[in-house]
């Protein structure tokens, strides 16, 4: 497939040149992902607290056995469950209707996609700030609109119960996670070619039809490439958890996320929390497989 | 046919409409926020449009960074304009070493034959399969004993691990679309490999390496999990670590916090902005190519 016919000299291996140009990049890479991926193994196998230094033993899968008997592991994965389904169905939905809208040629429609990226540009930990203010109990702006527009008669603080609490974050998470997942489903939609419609028009097919026999079948790929990349990132969701509700109210948002960084950070068990964070690694990269596998050939064609 | 054309338009600006307000109206109404009182924020009904604008918590800010503690402003007004330097000084490092490690790494990957060169792609893009959290634990166990935490170098360290793998695949690809006999021309005439990456690829990859630039440094100014955790005194915080520590603090005004959070998200917004092309450009390419 590479030209080899211009040499005009005598130089090194292709394998040769592909070590030295890329080492850096490895070398990096390795440095502090590899190496701190088998440190983590290695925490998660040993009994490893810095509240009692010293005491630190090897003990096999005793902190893996611990946690999937412990309702502070299986509460957890069942609120991040909760909150992944939530938040990939609902930017799934939006995406896909916003792309919907801009693949129609109007004007404006550019400013409209420029506009996107402002929710998108915004840190994540920016975003929760913004909602914290938003859902504010005494003053914020959701409760002044639903107030005037008569749709509640007292403010409420949607972050004190459920399923206020998980209703809304999943909205705010949703809020800057909705224009990548917009503009992948519009260029998906792009290479969909027009005359496909035009006959199918002349066929006399609907909008409903259109959209169930042309271009759902032809935007499945691209659907599935949604799916798994915001599954993955919405399991492993922290930050908006950290400012919007730290967990509660009462361990209502408390996803394995949050419960890592307690485990870890505040109750300084390195050993416990490294093998809950194993945990949560292995859901999610099993899930990335099986998502891949089933939608990946549910999308091939016959 | 004709009313049927005016009730698309009618349904498509009906639509835009309410997608404009929900994707610029929360912003919105954060700037509006932060150019008002105190008082007047917390009124009922709200008051939509900031009048008169006001500018201090703004003044505050610099105030705070200029006179320390002398300008009884709270602390965390106090070291703001300090942690947005070292936002800068990490995302723009982080740009421009991913950028440039990033092109010698895709090169061989996009234009090279070697064994393995698909297990070292996949390599690079499993890494980044691996949950920061469970990588969290034992960097900042290591970072402690070898006396690299609360240092921004090691958050740019850290930063490029994640945003290298990102990088590398997007301008790799961008790498195949240059046309093959550009670089043939280019060995013919005695180029070594070096010189026809660096006098023939890099010029032409400069849209590919401006929206790699951009992608890496929007990626790494949120950065919100090691700068929170590597983050030991207020030397090394970053503008997200105090955005997040304003905000869970009961203690300090709301213009104040919403203020912090209003101007640590300009450098971004004004990128997304100014660069849209290229942002677009990149995150398509990173995810869609193969």
């Amino acid at each position: 497939m590479q030209a080899n016919a211009a040499r005009p000299r005598k130089e090194m291996s292709q394998g040769l040149l592909a070590v030295f140009f890329s080492a850096p990049a490895v070398l990096i890479i390795a440095a502090s992902i590899l190496v701190p991926f088998c440190i983590a193994v290695y925490l998660s196998l040993h009994r490893w607290n810095l509240k009692r230094p010293g005491r630190e033993k090897f003990i096999g899968l005793e902190n893996y056995i611990d946690w999937l008997g412990d309702s502070d592991f299986w509460e957890p994965l069942q609120t991040t469950f909760t909150f992944a389904i939530g938040s990939v169905a609902v930017i799934l939905v939006v995406s896909l209707l916003i792309a919907l809208l801009l693949n129609e040629k109007f004007p404006g429609r550019g400013v409209l996609r420029a506009l996107l990226l402002i929710p998108w540009a915004i840190p994540s930990v920016v975003n929760a700030l913004l909602w914290k203010w938003l859902l504010n109990p005494q003053y914020g702006l959701v409760n002044a609109v639903a107030y005037e527009l008569g749709i509640i008669t007292e403010y409420q603080n949607v972050l004190g119960s459920m399923p206020s609490v998980m209703i809304w974050l999943v909205i705010a998470y949703s809020w800057i996670h909705i224009p990548l997942a917009t503009l992948l489903l519009l260029s998906g939609l792009q290479t969909i070619p027009g005359d496909i419609y035009e006959s199918a028009i002349v066929d006399g097919a609907g909008l409903w039809q259109r959209f169930a026999y042309i271009t759902f079948p032809l935007l499945r790929p691209m659907l599935s490439i949604v799916i798994i990349f915001e599954m993955i990132f919405a399991l492993k969701v922290f930050d908006i958890i950290f400012v919007l509700t730290a967990g509660g109210p009462a361990d209502a948002t408390n996803v394995l996320g949050w419960q890592i960084y307690t485990e870890t950070f505040r109750k300084l068990d390195f050993g416990a929390g490294s093998s809950i964070a194993m945990l949560l690694g292995a859901i999610t990269l099993a899930l990335a497989i099986i998502f891949y596998v089933f939608l990946d050939r549910g999308a091939r064609p016959e | 046919m004709r009313q049927h054309a005016r009730l698309r338009l009618i349904v498509i600006y009906v639509s835009a409409a309410v997608l404009m307000i929900g994707t610029v109206g929360p912003f919105l109404w954060l700037v509006s926020s932060s150019f008002q009182y105190e008082r007047q924020l917390l009124s009922r009904p709200p008051q939509w449009l900031p009048n008169p604008i006001v500018l201090d918590s703004y003044r505050e800010i610099f105030e705070g960074a200029l006179l320390g503690e002398d300008s009884g402003v709270p602390y965390q007004s106090r070291i703001f304009l300090r942690s947005f330097a070292n936002s800068f000084f990490v995302a723009g490092s982080v740009a421009a070493v991913a950028v440039i490690a990033g092109a010698y790494a895709a090169y061989p990957l996009a234009r090279l034959d070697f064994r393995g060169r698909s297990t070292l792609l996949f390599g690079i893009l499993a890494s980044r399969l691996i949950p920061g959290l469970s990588l969290a634990i034992p960097i900042v166990l290591v970072a402690r004993q070898i006396g690299m935490s609360d240092r921004i170098v090691t958050l740019v360290f850290i930063n490029l691990s994640f945003i290298l793998p990102y990088v590398i695949w997007l301008l790799q690809s961008y790498f195949k679309t240059i046309p093959m006999e550009l670089e043939d021309a280019g060995r013919i005439d005695g180029c070594s490999r070096l010189q026809v990456v660096n006098r023939i690829i890099l010029p032409l990859a400069l849209p590919g390496l401006t929206s790699a630039a951009i992608l890496a440094f929007m990626l790494s100014w949120g950065e919100f999990l090691f700068a929170l955790l590597l983050a030991e005194t207020p030397a090394s915080y970053t503008s997200t670590v105090i955005v997040s520590l304003f905000a869970t603090d009961v203690d300090v005004n709301y213009v104040s916090i919403i203020t912090a959070g209003v101007i640590s998200v300009i450098p971004p917004i004004c990128f997304a902005l100014v660069f849209q092309r290229f942002i677009i450009s990149g995150l398509l390419s990173g995810s869609l190519k193969g």
